[in-house]
């Protein structure tokens, strides 16, 4: 009893401890949402990414009692820009006149948008940073990409993986921007839809890669009748770059569209259907409903699903492996397949270099991205 | 409340086109998957011999490639499936806890660290490398940096102005996923050799959540940001707390951006491979190792590959069939909301 | 009476004892062994260890990987001090990277004091290359690897034809043999299916080629680099003949032969759609597999087909062959059967402790013993192919697990010739190994494949890029290490 009585009177004080404590925390909320995300990955990231760094700069060497990184300076990254691992890396270069011509449109193109910023009034700097550098930038890809692609030329490993991403992005976004809405109609049958387009998410990249390998062999795969009814039956898309690389970007779009077609499903669901059904009233078309009632709502979670399938997209590396190992010749090969095949042989070195160039190439586009679509797809402009 | 039919309703046209589009699209995802099944049930010879598409029709099924699987390499499979369950089930949620409630944070509050901050985290922290790389023990040497930064934070720090947003970041948590596996790995595998944590589940679960807390933040990102703040606004003024508000009122109100999230964190960890490759021995290996395991110096051997893709599929079909329901009862609260 | 009774009772308690010591003698000690997944390798291992464990009191873990990240795997493993397996089974020719690193165990003494192991029976080939490195022996041979030619018999009297000894004669019958029908499937078929995809096996399959050109006098010759002072034999006559011979192999393949590795040509080859195909041990015994194969008992195989005329290494021409030049040709033509990839073989972590070295040794020598792998190289599943002298001798071992008594004749017949053959090529074993091989010779040899590359151009590419490891690592290490591999006194 005295007990009880003794709990009864501490309540009040115990009470003020919990209350202070609800208010620090109430106070504190900004901090206890987002600081255990930011600890944990600072907690494990920061030092793989230096650990790296570090290898990127040194050459592995195997001495008595283990293994040895001896310091090396830029040599790695010397040997993959300007080396012997040039040619595979970016790419053998060809009669440029024609590029030439491309690039000095584009170069005016840009020119006369900065001029008309200029005269609209914007700040000296702000012309001077971000749309310069990034017309600079857009000027350089462009090059790298169009002198790759006379014949006589071939692409490096740069040029592919930009060919697979940008390409690969694009497609899985309108496939899946596609799907989505048709799901997202009202038809019977669309909750079996809506399982069957998340399935090739369920496999496992490597799965996928080994799937479409046995898919498209050219002498017992299921498609080789259909190909030979087609009159295709000498073409084989093996044994030619662009084929190949179709084959990859194939297998690429099978197995990510699914998440652009998950994450803007879901998109869909916020947007407000009576809006929708005020405007069909209305009599406003299918498109016009899309364009200005729908699309709006899914610009966001667009902006987020392309910025992911960009940064994933350069990562390319299970499909073009295990399809054609990189063939013919150095046709299919992405960076990382072939920062992969250097690693796979302990090249730690050159390995590290290839990825810090890609970390590279991959931050100048993002924050091109971040720069330019972003704010205005989250409606900040 | 239930839905209503849109007064906007297609024609029959319309609607023919729109089940044409659905079907070629199901082909093209069905196919490759049924092309998998059938070879499950080949013996080597059929698979090697030519395009054979219809069992009993074209050739004759077998299951010897289901015996080995789930027989001779029974043990294995179990243990790997197992270890899968677990890693991604485990990463997968607390993958979503983190990111769902800094993806609430960066919608919901203004962060705005100083650039002199962060400029000077990260010299502390290449003074702490640089100690770590002279000799000295990695405790004393974190110790030190700390020091440094804080009393640095309450001098120099202060003297910069310029501030950063919520979308840097977002951009920087994102920015964490740029370099591919293949670099870090080695570092990765030393971080968990120190930790003494090799061929744990721990060590998977670990990694995978670090990975994926980024898109678990961004994709949560635009669900919150389509819900209006007004509804949390009316609770605070009714006295309930941040996170009560966030637990009762805004995980609800995305419950189809949480599903669907949930899902792709899910598989995500399910099908990694080259982290678990290097992050477990025998304790801890997972499905995608069997799967590439089926490629030896005989050749791929199809059939045995494809009964443990299918093994993979399954559950995660499964719980998508369950799941999917969810994506769409959103749709009902926003109508309620509405 | 009693005394008999006695003796027999002293008898039966000698062996008890024995049987007890026998049953004790690994109590209590567990090892891990690495190896590569799949049936082959990873089989047998199992079962003997099972088999093991029951007769030592041992107790054997056995750990899988992908064969394609083994290497790394070893590696990492023990070289950052990790050593969470005590043995490994894996690829000689990796010795190169994990001797200089202290991570192998020497186990000549060892072999010297077991008798059980039959050391001698282990062909010399395997005994004197793969097993020793630098004088030293670090393996358990458990597999014998090196490549022949195989060709269809009905096709090849269809014909008229002989089998290949020189790679004129296999181009001359791939040529003949495409485009017919070799399966009775109404498709023609292919008169040569070679393994050509990128990053697989193809560089091997280039050097079964061009061996017979570039090595006439011995395995101590080297096919790779020039002993004297490590100049890459690759800007000369019989370097650019091989890569002329490979190309055209091409003309009478499958139509998508770049992308196929050897798995997908075993496969094509044991459905009968080839004529003729290089490949490892292998197809003789997945050719007998009624699950694999349409061609049991049409199935001959013959040493890897050389050449008339050799490289003289001063002037880089290809000149004709003379009893001195090719002091091993056989009717005047050159063979330089390659041991690509050099066998399965057990090697034991030098970092862990003395019991369980002693374990991880028992394993490998049991595993090793006639009466355990003179039956394992007969069947398919083990993918351990004959190493072992004694292995040739009991046909009926071959006829027992399927084989045609002629079939067997024939199937042993090319290997013992390859592994009698004093001018077997050794594969590359130096430090970097990989990179000169994976990294640059496959890369050039696919984009020459793919046409990026002319003869020339190719020739130059592979020189420099060897050039550029062997100047990285340092030429002279790298020049002793490449004679330490030939056997060549480690200086």
């Amino acid at each position: 009893m005295g007990e009880r009585v003794r709990l009864k009177e501490a309540t009040p004080r115990r009470e003020g401890v919990w209350v202070r404590l609800v208010a620090w925390l109430e106070r504190q909320a900004s901090a206890f949402f987002l600081l255990p995300t930011v600890l944990v990955i600072l907690a494990f990231v920061l030092f793989p990414l230096v650990g790296s760094l570090y290898s990127s700069l040194s050459r592995l060497r195997f001495s008595d009692g283990g293994l040895e990184l001896s310091f090396v300076g830029l040599a790695n990254y010397r040997k993959v820009l300007l080396g012997s691992e040039q040619i595979h890396f970016l790419g053998q270069p060809g009669a440029i006149g024609w590029v030439m011509g491309v690039m000095g449109l584009l170069a005016l193109g840009i020119g006369v948008v900065m001029y008309r910023r200029y005269r609209a009034g914007r700040p000296v700097w702000t012309w001077l940073g971000q749309p310069l550098l990034g017309g600079l930038l857009l000027l350089g890809f462009a090059w790298l990409f169009l002198s790759r692609l006379w014949p006589g030329t071939h692409m490096g490993t740069l040029q592919t993986t930009l060919f697979y991403v940008l390409v690969g992005t694009a497609l899985q976004y309108l496939l899946g921007l596609g799907l989505a809405l048709l799901c997202a109609e009202r038809l019977p049958g669309t909750r079996f839809f809506r399982v069957l387009f998340i399935l090739p998410l369920a496999i496992t990249p490597i799965g996928v890669a080994y799937m479409f390998r046995m898919l498209t062999d050219t002498g017992k795969g299921p498609l080789v009748p259909l190909w030979e009814a087609l009159g295709w039956g000498g073409f084989f898309w093996v044994n030619d770059p662009w084929g190949a690389r179709l084959a990859v970007l194939i297998g690429d779009v099978w197995q990510w569209t699914p998440f652009a077609f998950i994450v803007l499903l879901a998109a869909l669901q916020s947007v407000p259907q009576e809006q929708v059904e005020a405007a069909a009233v209305d009599g406003a078309s299918r498109w016009q409903i899309f364009r200005h009632i729908i699309f709006p709502y899914l610009l966001p979670a667009s902006a987020t699903l392309v910025l992911i399938r960009l940064i994933e997209g350069f990562k390319i590396v299970d499909l073009p492996n295990i399809l054609t190992n990189g063939g013919p010749g150095t046709a299919t090969e992405s960076i990382t397949l072939h920062a992969y095949f250097a690693w796979r042989t302990l090249d730690i070195g050159t390995a590290a270099a290839l990825g810090f160039l890609l970390m590279l190439l991959v931050s100048l586009v993002t924050s091109l991205y971040a720069a330019w679509v972003l704010p205005r797809a989250r409606g900040q402009v | 409340m239930r839905r209503r039919r849109s007064p906007l309703a297609p024609s029959p046209l319309q609607v023919g086109l729109s089940y044409l589009a659905l079907g070629l699209a199901s082909v093209f995802v069905l196919f490759p998957l049924y092309w998998l099944l059938i070879t499950s049930f080949k013996l080597p010879i059929d698979v090697n011999s030519g395009p054979f598409y219809l069992p009993w029709v074209d050739f004759k099924p077998s299951l010897h490639a289901w015996e080995y699987v789930l027989g001779t390499l029974g043990p294995d499979v179990r243990r790997a499936y197992a270890n899968t369950a677990v890693v991604a089930l485990s990463s997968a949620l607390l993958a979503l806890f983190l990111g769902t409630s800094a993806a609430y944070a960066l919608t919901r509050f203004q962060y705005r660290p100083r650039v002199g901050a962060v400029v000077l985290f990260v010299a502390c922290l290449g003074f702490v490398v640089a100690l770590v790389a002279l000799g000295v023990p990695w405790p004393a040497a974190v110790g030190l940096g700390l020091a440094v930064f804080i009393l640095g934070l309450q001098t120099l720090g202060r003297r910069f102005r310029r501030h950063l947003s919520n979308d840097d970041i977002a951009l920087w948590l994102i920015s964490n996923r740029i370099l591919p596996p293949v670099v870090v790995v080695i570092p990765i595998y030393l971080l968990f050799q120190q930790l003494g944590l090799l061929d744990t589940r721990t060590a998977l679960i670990i990694s995978y959540t670090v990975i994926n807390v980024p898109i678990a933040v961004w994709l949560m990102r635009d669900y919150f940001q389509n819900i209006p703040p007004d509804i949390e606004e009316c609770a605070q003024i009714d006295g309930a707390s941040r996170y009560r508000i966030f637990w009762t009122i805004v995980l609800p109100l995305a419950a189809p951006g949480l599903v669907a999230t949930f899902l792709l964190l899910l598989v995500f960890s399910w099908n990694e491979y080259l982290l678990a490759l290097f992050l477990s021995k025998a304790n801890s290996q997972t499905m995608p190792l069997m799967v590439a395991a089926m490629s030896g110096t005989r050749g791929t051997e199809w059939w045995y590959m494809s009964v443990i893709i299918i093994l993979m599929i399954l559950p995660v079909v499964l719980l998508a069939l369950v799941l999917e329901r969810y994506i769409e009862r959103g749709l009902i609260v926003g109508a309620v909301k509405g | 009476m009693i005394n008999k009774s006695l003796r027999w009772w002293t008898f039966l308690v000698l062996l008890l004892s024995f049987a007890l010591a026998q049953q004790g003698r690994f109590q209590g000690v567990s090892i891990n062994v690495l190896t590569f997944t799949g049936p082959q390798i990873a089989e047998p291992l199992r079962r003997h260890a099972a088999a093991f464990e029951r007769a030592t009191g041992a107790r054997v873990n056995v750990t899988v990987v992908p064969f394609s990240d083994l290497y790394q795997q070893i590696l990492t493993d023990a070289t950052t001090g990790t050593n969470s397996y005590d043995a490994w089974i894996f690829a000689p020719q990796w010795m190169a990277d994990f001797a200089p690193a202290g991570i192998m165990e020497d186990l000549t003494a060892r072999v010297r004091a077991d008798t059980a192991i039959q050391w001698n029976d282990i062909a010399p080939f395997f005994r004197e290359f793969s097993a020793t490195y630098g004088g030293k022996i670090l393996t358990i041979p458990l597999d014998g690897d090196f490549q022949m030619v195989y060709y269809r018999t009905d096709v090849l009297r269809q014909l008229g034809l002989q089998p290949p000894r020189t790679w004129d004669d296999y181009l001359n019958i791939a040529q003949r043999a495409h485009g017919r029908d070799m399966n009775g499937d109404g498709r023609p078929d292919f008169g040569s299916c070679i393994a050509k995809k990128r990053n697989a096996q193809s560089y091997w399959m280039f050097m079964s080629i061009l061996g017979g050109y570039v090595q006439s006098q011995g395995t101590r010759q080297g096919a790779f680099f020039d002993t004297r002072n490590m100049q890459p034999l690759v800007k000369n006559q019989a370097f650019a003949e091989a890569l002329r011979v490979y190309k055209e192999t091409t003309r009478f393949g499958p139509p998508d032969e770049l992308n196929l590795d050897v798995g997908d040509t075993r496969g094509l080859f044991t459905s009968g759609r080839c004529a003729l195909s290089i490949d490892w041990g292998d197809i003789g015994p997945l050719s007998i597999d009624p699950q694999t194969s349409k061609v049991k008992d049409l199935v001959g195989a013959v040493i890897l087909p050389g050449s008339r005329r050799v490289l003289d290494r001063n002037t880089g021409n290809l000149v004709n062959c003379t009893p001195q030049l090719c002091p091993h040709a056989i009717n005047g033509v050159n063979h330089a059967p390659y041991a690509a990839f050099g066998g399965w073989s057990g090697g034991i972590n030098a970092k862990v402790s003395a019991p369980k070295k002693d374990v991880a040794y028992a394993l490998f020598s049991y595993m090793s013993q006639p009466a355990q792998a003179n039956k394992d190289v007969t069947i398919g599943i083990t993918g351990f192919n004959p190493y072992r002298i004694s292995q040739f001798r009991d046909i009926q071992n071959w006829v027992a697990a399927g084989f045609s008594e002629a079939g067997a004749r024939n199937y042993l017949g090319a290997i013992q010739q390859s592994l009698n053959s004093p001018n077997m090529v050794l594969d590359l074993r130096i430090p970097k190994a990989q990179q000169y091989q994976q990294v640059v010779l496959d890369r050039v040899l696919s984009e020459y494949l793919a046409g990026q590359l002319t003869i020339a151009q190719a020739q130059e590419q592979i020189h420099n890029g060897w050039e550029e490891i062997t100047n990285a690592e340092g030429r002279q290490k790298q020049l002793q290490a490449y004679l330490a591999s030939l056997g060549i006194g480690a200086r």
